[in-house]
Formats: structure tokens, C-alpha cells, sequence
């Protein structure tokens, strides 16, 4: 009982904690939700807001070119009060989706899978955190604390994704992909979390029972989030009535990337700069880049399926079209269960004051840039740059961890000893 | 080859890479930053000022303000004389709320013959138990040819930035007004704006311009384009000048753009001869002595961020905007400075789009030389990132064991810690051959983000309180500067039983994240306001040298008391109180001063002064304090 007291414990202080921020500082959610660091054309809530306004006067909530998100968000909005007139509803809503985010992280970590999985058993497996601890790193997290007051709907991605590591991990093959599927529908790049999952999956199924025909699996699960997805669609078509709009305003809009407002990420400003001829080039090469890495780290590290979904998504972090500190804070989620890699990691801290500098330096540049004036947009592009050289620098120093890990375990003998290239 | 070689020594003596070169390279770092900035100065750093905008053409026209003109202004003077006198009060201290009804009426009535529109606009804001009210009256002249959507202010505030009644100011203004109706060269509304006074009037009109006013703000009624340029004119006496003084500093260090100061000096001293001075400089003979003053005057301006004037209020709604006073006993009437601003009207008339290709981050040292930003802000960088360095080769020495330290190092440097093995996780076993350690980050964490946050009451405190308690409690607060880090850093040694006490390791920690969270918020504030951050970091200096002492009986304790004396004379209420007696100015006028700042002007010094400099200078003195127990 005492590791539940202690649950209650954090979950009760993460909630009081954002109901304070809400209640002492009230312009701190409008003010969040108008950053473009947490606010994105595919996640701003004033976006929902327009699309709300249109789908509750029966008008089609793309008209008008400003709202991208998944349609089947409108009827659950519809049911929430109005923001402007009473905004603790939709707050209170949006911190318990933190909660319910936080508790699936404590059932991935209370599963052990990130120390021990079924090919691979790491070295340092004492060296780690509970889930209650790892749940504290992730709510009180400051880019978790804002997306939430933000209120943008990447949190019911980030739900999506979580719950399909959750129940992978607790055997639940069927339960995963169908929550994967829900996180693909809302926002489409969870779809390439496709094979790590299942190979996660499967991984489970085989230590539990004995390991069924592998192509079968994977085409019974293919199956499984493709009827989700379409489950899904059908409902949204049933929503909205035009098939094909909500489907070019949403996905059309994920892949084709037709709105540069600026963002942490590296797309817009490529984008701003490049000739209209060379556009649909680069879109596909930006697109094959950020696919390229789901064979690459499931080849090379197939023996830690969560690794690989971990590390993804922090790719996903620097990479993806239309990046936001939401997408930050689900990778910096799921890192924490690799404590055991941490003392392999040479460079956290550079990567990590990297990181505080440019979110300290990013909103100063774009006030020189957008209010004050005196700056221009290199400013900011520039400390996208090094944010994503921070993300970067971790993301490639813990999978340099894992991998050393598992060389420590194939070559005992040569254990603590420096690294040298050959 | 020796290179290489010196590098390979060097990888292979942490004690000499991680201990002994750091403190060596941030007082480089220091030292640089300083001198880089009195080199400024000279020839060969600072550059000539220059017209960017070739779309100004500073001087080009003949102003024709002249002749029959003084004799309305002689009229008008005259009849707000009247009026002045007829309200019973002296020429100077009137309330500002008792300027309003009769006066207003007049001038409303004066532009409105002229043919303008007229309206008005009352306000009111409170800080720090003080209420500050009045109405603004501005009258706007359409541009014959321009479609209403550009505008350039002239601003004239009864009482001056100096507290003087500016009755030749609002005079000149009138007739300005009713001269410039009658030309039909505009291409840009020209708004003449009458506030009772320089501090909060024009702040008043400028967010209610933009809707962005407090409620206690009434909003206008009558509005035109996008704001290009704002000029405020200040005559507050009535003799003849001689020179004229330009006033550029704008709330939180904003300037406005470099091309609108060059216009000013220029068509000053190129088309009128009148001399222009800035800086309060009346005596600038070009010496390297004058130039530095100016240019640190200037940054005292800009790193305090107050507004300087009228024309402050304009800055963070990117409008440039200066204030012309002229100073001096010489021969120029107000018909002269009437030219120059009909000049430099007609220069901002031309303009095509907003004044944007020259600076907006320089220091000036004379009406004709300037630094700009890539000239100047290495200093500020250099200072900040002392603090990084240090940080960094702290937390790179965390990560040792000490043994490995101990063994290596017989000299006794009071840094050395050669006591207490670290560890008490189960990893260390494991790897125990490794020189490297785990580190315990919790506490550190949690203190540096809990002292950081503590900030915020004396932010509260010093913002809310009425303006009588200010001085109580400076002094309140120099007290509890001096008993707090002594009481935290005795409950760290001893942990009270609520946690473990401090190991070394721990203690090196914390300093390396207080200097890390002070190097990265004073780089980002050298980019927003560069005198700021040069100045903190320079009182901040001492905090990158300050260590848990090490040696042994009285010495310790007599060094750490000593230590802790100099840095209680460092602290921020300590070194408000030394300016404040220095200047002559008292402790509470300041913090009213800056109190009316955040209230009104949205001054943000006082969030550096106590979330920035307050939390690491605190820090210091628990680390110094430790030593003690």
C-alpha cells in the first residue's frame, strides 16, 4: 500500500500543481496556447476552437482552411462547456489526460521490459527507477505542465501511444495495436510505430506461451490497426459528411505540409526558403528521411523492442513536420525508464544545457523577431537548430548506451573499458 | 606534435583540467569582457554614424515655420497662460488632475479651428498605494495624401520627464498643429497628443491605441494607421537655447532605430546649427574620457530600463520614437526647434516603409559615433560564459572519484575535498575500477529550483506593498540576507533528520547548476538587453570563485566570515542601498519608481534583479556559509 500512498501522493500534487498555475496565473493558458513552441497548425486548441465554432453551427469545420485536427475531436469538444465562459472543465479534463498518461507509464515501467526483455537482459538492471518516480519526471515535467495548461491535443496522441507501449507490454496484442491505431488516426506518424510495437508484442507473447508464426502475427495485427483506423474513419465520415475533405484537411495536411508557421521543428523554415520546384522532392526525401529510421533501429536493435519505440519517437521529436515540446515531453517520458543507461551516456549534460538554453533563447528570439522587431527570423530558426542538436545529442548518446550495453553483454570481460575506435 | 601532446597531458589530468584551469579561464573570460568593453571607445572599434534610409533625406527641405507663425504661438501661449493662472496655481507642482477640465477644453478648442479631429481619453492606474490619473487630449490631422493608414505622433506632455511645466512645449505643438494643416505634402496622419504628463499619459494613449489597456484605461475614440515615428517636444523654460538634448532610451533597454537619432542630430546640427548632445554629456570634447561616460551612461539608462521620457512608452509596440529638449543658454528660439521638428516631420513623411534598415542595438558615445550589436556583445557574452565554463568543468568533476583525486594531489588547494566515499548506491561495487561516480542530483535539483522560486516573494513583495513600507523593508530583506544562507546552509550540513546531510560531491552540484541557470538566463538577456546583463554579471562575478573552504580551525572561520561579509555588501538590496546613497536618491523613490515600472510601463528589471541575481547570489552565500558548520 505504501507505493500507492505515494502514487496519490504525486498524482494529487501534479493536479494541484496545475490547478494552482490555472487559478493564480489565468491568462497562463491563453498565453501558452499562442506559443508556437507548444501550439502547432495540427495541435493548437484555438484552432479546435474555430473548428468547434463551425461544427456546432452545422457548417464543415475545414471550411475556412484553419482547423487540421481529427474530426472525431469535435463531438467529444461539443460536449465540454464553453472555454470562454467557464475554462475548468476542458483545464480539468485536459489534467486528468495527464493522469491517465502518467498511470501507463507506471504500468511500462512496473512491466521491467525496459531492463529485461525476452532476447536481451541489461547490464546495471538494479540502477533504475520505479514508476512512481518516472511518473513524477514526466507531470512535472515544465514542457508536460504546458502543453497540458496549452491545451493541445497532441496529450490524446500521446494517450494513444502510451497506452499501445502499455498494453504490449502486459501482453494485451489486440488492446496495443487498436490504441495505436486511435493515435494514428489522430495524428498519422504514430503508424510507424507500427512494427516496433508488434515486434513488442510478439517478444511478450513468445516468453508467455511459445512463439506463434511470425508473418501470421504480423498480418493479424496489420489487419487489427488498418480495421481501427478504418472503424475510425467511418465514424469521422459520419461526423462530418465529406469524406474526402476532412481526409486532404488532416492527412493531406500531415504529408504535404502546406503551412509554415514557424515551429521547433526543421521543416518550416527548409520550406520557406526552397523553390517552388523542388518542393514535392524534398517533401518526399524529409518523409523517406524520418521513415528511413523504423528499419534502421529495428534491424540494429531488435532485441530491445521498447528501445526502438522510445528512440523513435525522440526522432519523431526533432524530425516530424510539425513538431511541438508535446512531442519533446513524450520522449522525455519514456527516457527515464533507461536510467540504466545513464551512466553509459557521455554527453547528457551538453545535451541537456543545450536544451535549457534554447528554451530559454527560443522565446526571446522570437519576441526580438515578431514583436520587438529588432531580430528576424534566423533568430529563431537558429535556436530551432540547436534545440534539435540537444534532442539530437541525446537521442544518439542513449542509443549508443543501449548499444554498448548490449556489447557489454556479449563481451563480459571487456566491461568499464574505454571505448576506442578501431 | 607538442600539441597533440600537450592535449593527450591534459586529457590525462583531470585534476589540472577540471580543478585548476577553469576558475583560471573565467577570470580570462571576466577580464576580457571588461576590457573589451573599455576599448569601445576608441577610433578603431567605434564606427561614424550614418543615414541607412536613404528614404529620409534628412535636411533636404526648406522648413518654412517662421515669421507669422510666432505670433500665434505668442497668441496661444498667452490665452493657456491665462488659463493656467485663472486655476489660482503657481507655474510649477500642479496636480496633474487639475490641468483637465479648463485647459483641455481650450486646446481641444485651439485644434479644433485648426481643423482637426479632436478627442479624448481619461485614465487611471494605481502602484504601490499611489494613484495616477488624468486625460489625454490628441487631435489628428488625415493626410491629404495618404489613405490613414500610417501616422506619426508628436507628442507634448505638460509636465517634462523632469517634473517642469512645458508650457512652450504644448504651445509649439498648437501651432505646429494648425501650420501643418494647412500644407497639403502629408502623405502620413500626424496625431498631436497632449498628456498632463511624461509618465503614464502616453503610456495610457499607446496601449489604448493598440487595445491592449488595463480596464482603469479608458479607450479612444478616435484612432488612425499604423504608428510610423513618435516625436516629444519638451520647452520647459523661457529663454533662448543653445543646444538640443536627444533623448532615445526606452522601456527595458529598447532603442529605436539608429536611422531616427541620425535624422534628429543631423538635421539639428547639419540644417539649423544647433548642436545636439545626448546623455546629459553638455560638455563632450571627443576625448576617449567623454565618450566612455557617454557610453556608459547610456548602458545605466538601458540596464535599468526605466522610461527616460514621453517617447519610452512607444518602444515595445516597435514605434521609434525620440524626445527633443533643448538645453543651454544661447540664441535659438522655439521657432528654431519648430523647423527642426516640421524637418524632421517632413524626413518621416517620406519614409516608405517602417524605419527598419539601420540598428536597434547599438551604444552611442557621441551624437556621430556608435558601436552596434556584433561589435559590442561579446563582452556581455564572455562575462555570462564564465559562468558556463564553470559550470561545466563543476559538473565534469562530479562525475570522479574523489580517491582518484586524493591520490593525485598533495598541494593544498582549499577546493580539494579528499574525504567521504560517495557512493552509497549499489552501483559502485560494480563499478568501483572506473574513476567514474554516480551523482546525486535530488537535492541539488530541488534547492537550486526551490531558491530560484523563493525569488518571487520579494518580486511580490517589493511590486504590491504600498510606497511607505519600501525602506523597511530593504532593510528587512538586507537582514534576512544575511541570516538565511547561514541558517539553510546549517540545516544542509546537519540534514535535521529529514534527509541525509550534504556530501562534497553535492555541494559542488549545486554550485555548478546555480551558475549554469545563471549563464543561461544572462546570455538570453544580453540578446534582449545587453547593459542588464553585463551588469549583473558583473556583480554576479565573484560567485564563479566562491567554493566550500577546506582548511582547517580559525582560518576556516575566519575566511568564510570575512567572505561572506564582502558578499553581503554584493547583494542586490545592499548594492541598492550603496547606489541609492551614492546618488542621493532615497531607497523608497527608487522602488516606488520601479514599483509605477511594473505596474505601468511593464518594466521586467526587478524579475532579473530577484529570480536571477537573488537566487545565485544566495547560493553563494550557502556554499560560502557551509564552510562555517
Amino acid at each position: 500500500m505504501a507505493v500507492d500512498r505515494r502514487k496519490v501522493a504525486v498524482f494529487g500534487a501534479a493536479f494541484v500543481l496545475r490547478l494552482l498555475l490555472v487559478c493564480l496565473f489565468p491568462s497562463l493558458p491563453d498565453l501558452l496556447t499562442g506559443r508556437v513552441e507548444v501550439s502547432t497548425p495540427v495541435n493548437s486548441f484555438k484552432r479546435l476552437q474555430e473548428g468547434l465554432f463551425l461544427y456546432i453551427r452545422n457548417v464543415s469545420p475545414y471550411d475556412g482552411g484553419v482547423f487540421h485536427q481529427a474530426p472525431l475531436l469535435l463531438p467529444l469538444f461539443a460536449l465540454l462547456p464553453d472555454v470562454k465562459s467557464s475554462p475548468f472543465p476542458t483545464a480539468i479534463f485536459y489534467f486528468f489526460v495527464d493522469l491517465v498518461n502518467a498511470h501507463a507509464l507506471i504500468s511500462i515501467s512496473e512491466s521491467g521490459q525496459s531492463v529485461q526483455t525476452r532476447l536481451h537482459s541489461a547490464m546495471r538492471k538494479h540502477i533504475r527507477w520505479d514508476g512512481v518516480s518516472i511518473a513524477a519526471w514526466f507531470l512535472f515535467n515544465p514542457f508536460t505542465i504546458a502543453t497540458c495548461l496549452a491545451r493541445s491535443t497532441s496529450v490524446f496522441t500521446t494517450t494513444g501511444v502510451l497506452y499501445a507501449v502499455s498494453n504490449a507490454v502486459d501482453g494485451n496484442s489486440i488492446n496495443a495495436v487498436l490504441a495505436l491505431g486511435f493515435a494514428s488516426y489522430l495524428s498519422l506518424y504514430p503508424a510507424l510505430l507500427f512494427i516496433p510495437l508488434v515486434l513488442l508484442c510478439y517478444d511478450q507473447q513468445a516468453q508467455s506461451s511459445k512463439a506463434p508464426n511470425t508473418v501470421r502475427f504480423f498480418v493479424q495485427h496489420g489487419a487489427i490497426l488498418l480495421a481501427s483506423v478504418a472503424g475510425l474513419l467511418g465514424l469521422s465520415y459520419l461526423v462530418t459528411g465529406n469524406f474526402w475533405e476532412f481526409m486532404s484537411a488532416t492527412y493531406g495536411f500531415h504529408l504535404l505540409v502546406p503551412d509554415l508557421t514557424p515551429n521547433v521543428g526543421l521543416w518550416w523554415y527548409f520550406f520557406i526558403e526552397m523553390f517552388d520546384s523542388f518542393r514535392e522532392f524534398f517533401l518526399g526525401v524529409f518523409w523517406l528521411h524520418l521513415a528511413s529510421y523504423v528499419g534502421g533501429f529495428t534491424a540494429r536493435l531488435r532485441r530491445q523492442p521498447l528501445f526502438i519505440i522510445t528512440s523513435l519517437l525522440g526522432v519523431f521529436a526533432i524530425f516530424k513536420p510539425y513538431p511541438s515540446i508535446s512531442d519533446a515531453s513524450l520522449y522525455f517520458a519514456l527516457l527515464p525508464l533507461y536510467r540504466h543507461l545513464f551512466p553509459l551516456m557521455r554527453y547528457t549534460f551538453f545535451a541537456v544545457s543545450a536544451l535549457l538554453y534554447s528554451s530559454l533563447l527560443g522565446p526571446a528570439f522570437y519576441h526580438l523577431w515578431i514583436y520587438a522587431g529588432s531580430g528576424n527570423a534566423n533568430f529563431f530558426y537558429a535556436i530551432t537548430l540547436v534545440w534539435s542538436l540537444g534532442l539530437s545529442i541525446l537521442l544518439a548518446d542513449s542509443i549508443f548506451a543501449a548499444l554498448r550495453d548490449e556489447w557489454e553483454q556479449a563481451n563480459p570481460e571487456s566491461q568499464g573499458q574505454e571505448v576506442k575506435q578501431i | 606534435m607538442a600539441l597533440k601532446s600537450a592535449i593527450r597531458n591534459l586529457r590525462n589530468n583531470p585534476q589540472l583540467l577540471f580543478v585548476r584551469l577553469p576558475p583560471l579561464l573565467s577570470l580570462i573570460c571576466i577580464l576580457v569582457g571588461v576590457a573589451w568593453l573599455l576599448l569601445l571607445p576608441l577610433n578603431e572599434y567605434s564606427r561614424h554614424t550614418y543615414i541607412s534610409e536613404n528614404a529620409l533625406l534628412p535636411g533636404q527641405v526648406h522648413a518654412y515655420f517662421t515669421g507669422s507663425e510666432q505670433n500665434i504661438f505668442r497668441g496661444y501661449k498667452q490665452e493657456l497662460k491665462v488659463l493656467l493662472n485663472e486655476g489660482g496655481q503657481s507655474e510649477n507642482g500642479q496636480d496633474e488632475a487639475e490641468f483637465t477640465p479648463a485647459i483641455s477644453a481650450k486646446i481641444q478648442s485651439i485644434l479644433q479651428v485648426a481643423g482637426l479631429k479632436v478627442a479624448t481619453q481619461k485614465y487611471e492606474y494605481t502602484s504601490a498605494g499611489i494613484t495616477h490619473q488624468g486625460e489625454n487630449t490628441y487631435g489628428i490631422i488625415h493626410a491629404p495624401r495618404g489613405d490613414a493608414t500610417e501616422a506619426i505622433v508628436l507628442v507634448a506632455a505638460w509636465k517634462t520627464a523632469d517634473d517642469e511645466l512645458n508650457l512652450n512645449g504644448v504651445t509649439l505643438a498648437l501651432t505646429l498643429a494648425r501650420y501643418f494643416k494647412r500644407w497639403s505634402l502629408w502623405s502620413k496622419d500626424i496625431i498631436f497628443l497632449f498628456t498632463p504628463d511624461s509618465k503614464s499619459g502616453t503610456q495610457a494613449w499607446i496601449d489604448a491605441y493598440h487595445d491592449l489597456h488595463p480596464a482603469s484605461v479608458h479607450p479612444l475614440p478616435l484612432k488612425s494607421g499604423a504608428l510610423q515615428g513618435a516625436l516629444v517636444i519638451e520647452y520647459p523654460f523661457e529663454h533662448r537655447f543653445r543646444n538640443l538634448h536627444i533623448v532615445y532610451d526606452g522601456v527595458n533597454g529598447q532603442l529605436p532605430n539608429l536611422d531616427l537619432f541620425n535624422t534628429a542630430v543631423a538635421i539639428a546640427g547639419g540644417q539649423m546649427g544647433i548642436g545636439a548632445n545626448l546623455q546629459e554629456m553638455w560638455e563632450h570634447d571627443d576625448s576617449y574620457e567623454a565618450r566612455l561616460q557617454t557610453m556608459l551612461r547610456g548602458m545605466t539608462k538601458q540596464g535599468l530600463g526605466y522610461a527616460t521620457g514621453a517617447h519610452s512608452s512607444f518602444m515595445p509596440y516597435h514605434i521609434d520614437a525620440i524626445t527633443l529638449q533643448p538645453k543651454g543658454e544661447g540664441w535659438e528660439d522655439e521657432m528654431a526647434l519648430g523647423r527642426t521638428i516640421e524637418s524632421l516631420c517632413r524626413s518621416l513623411n517620406n519614409l516608405l516603409e517602417h524605419l527598419h534598415q539601420s540598428f536597434f542595438f547599438y551604444l552611442l558615445m557621441q551624437s556621430n559615433r556608435f558601436v552596434s550589436i556584433g561589435t559590442y556583445l561579446p563582452s556581455a557574452m564572455l562575462i555570462a560564459g564564465n559562468f558556463t565554463i564553470m559550470a561545466i568543468a563543476l559538473w565534469m568533476r562530479t562525475g570522479f572519484h574523489p580517491d582518484n583525486r586524493a591520490e593525485k594531489s598533495t598541494n593544498p588547494k582549499p577546493t580539494e575535498k579528499t574525504v567521504t566515499p560517495i557512493s552509497k548506491d549499489a552501483s559502485a561495487p560494480e563499478i568501483s575500477g572506473h574513476t567514474i561516480a554516480e551523482r546525486l542530483l535530488a537535492l541539488p535539483l530541488t534547492l537550486v529550483t526551490g531558491l530560484h522560486l523563493l525569488g518571487l516573494v520579494p518580486l511580490w513583495m517589493f511590486n504590491t506593498l504600498p510606497h511607505q513600507l519600501f525602506t523597511t523593508v530593504t532593510y528587512v530583506v538586507v537582514a534576512v540576507d544575511i541570516v538565511f544562507p547561514l541558517l539553510l546552509a546549517a540545516l544542509l550540513r546537519n540534514g535535521l533528520g529529514l534527509f541525509t546531510p550534504l556530501v562534497p560531491q553535492q555541494y559542488l552540484l549545486i554550485k555548478s547548476f546555480a551558475l549554469l541557470l545563471l549563464g543561461l538566463s544572462l546570455s538570453t538577456l544580453a540578446t534582449l538587453n545587453f547593459s542588464l546583463s553585463f551588469m549583473i554579471g558583473l556583480l554576479c562575478a565573484p560567485l564563479s570563485f566562491i567554493n566550500r573552504l577546506q582548511c582547517t580551525g580559525v582560518k576556516r572561520y575566519a575566511f568564510s566570515g570575512l567572505g561572506l561579509v564582502l558578499l553581503n555588501l554584493l547583494s542586490p538590496p545592499t548594492v541598492l542601498i550603496g547606489v541609492c546613497w551614492y546618488t542621493g536618491v532615497s531607497v523608497e523613490t527608487v522602488l516606488t519608481q520601479a514599483a509605477f515600472g511594473w505596474d505601468v510601463w511593464g518594466m521586467w528589471t526587478q524579475v532579473v534583479v530577484w529570480c536571477v541575481w537573488w537566487p545565485a547570489w544566495l547560493i553563494g552565500c550557502v556554499l560560502l556559509g557551509s564552510s562555517m558548520f
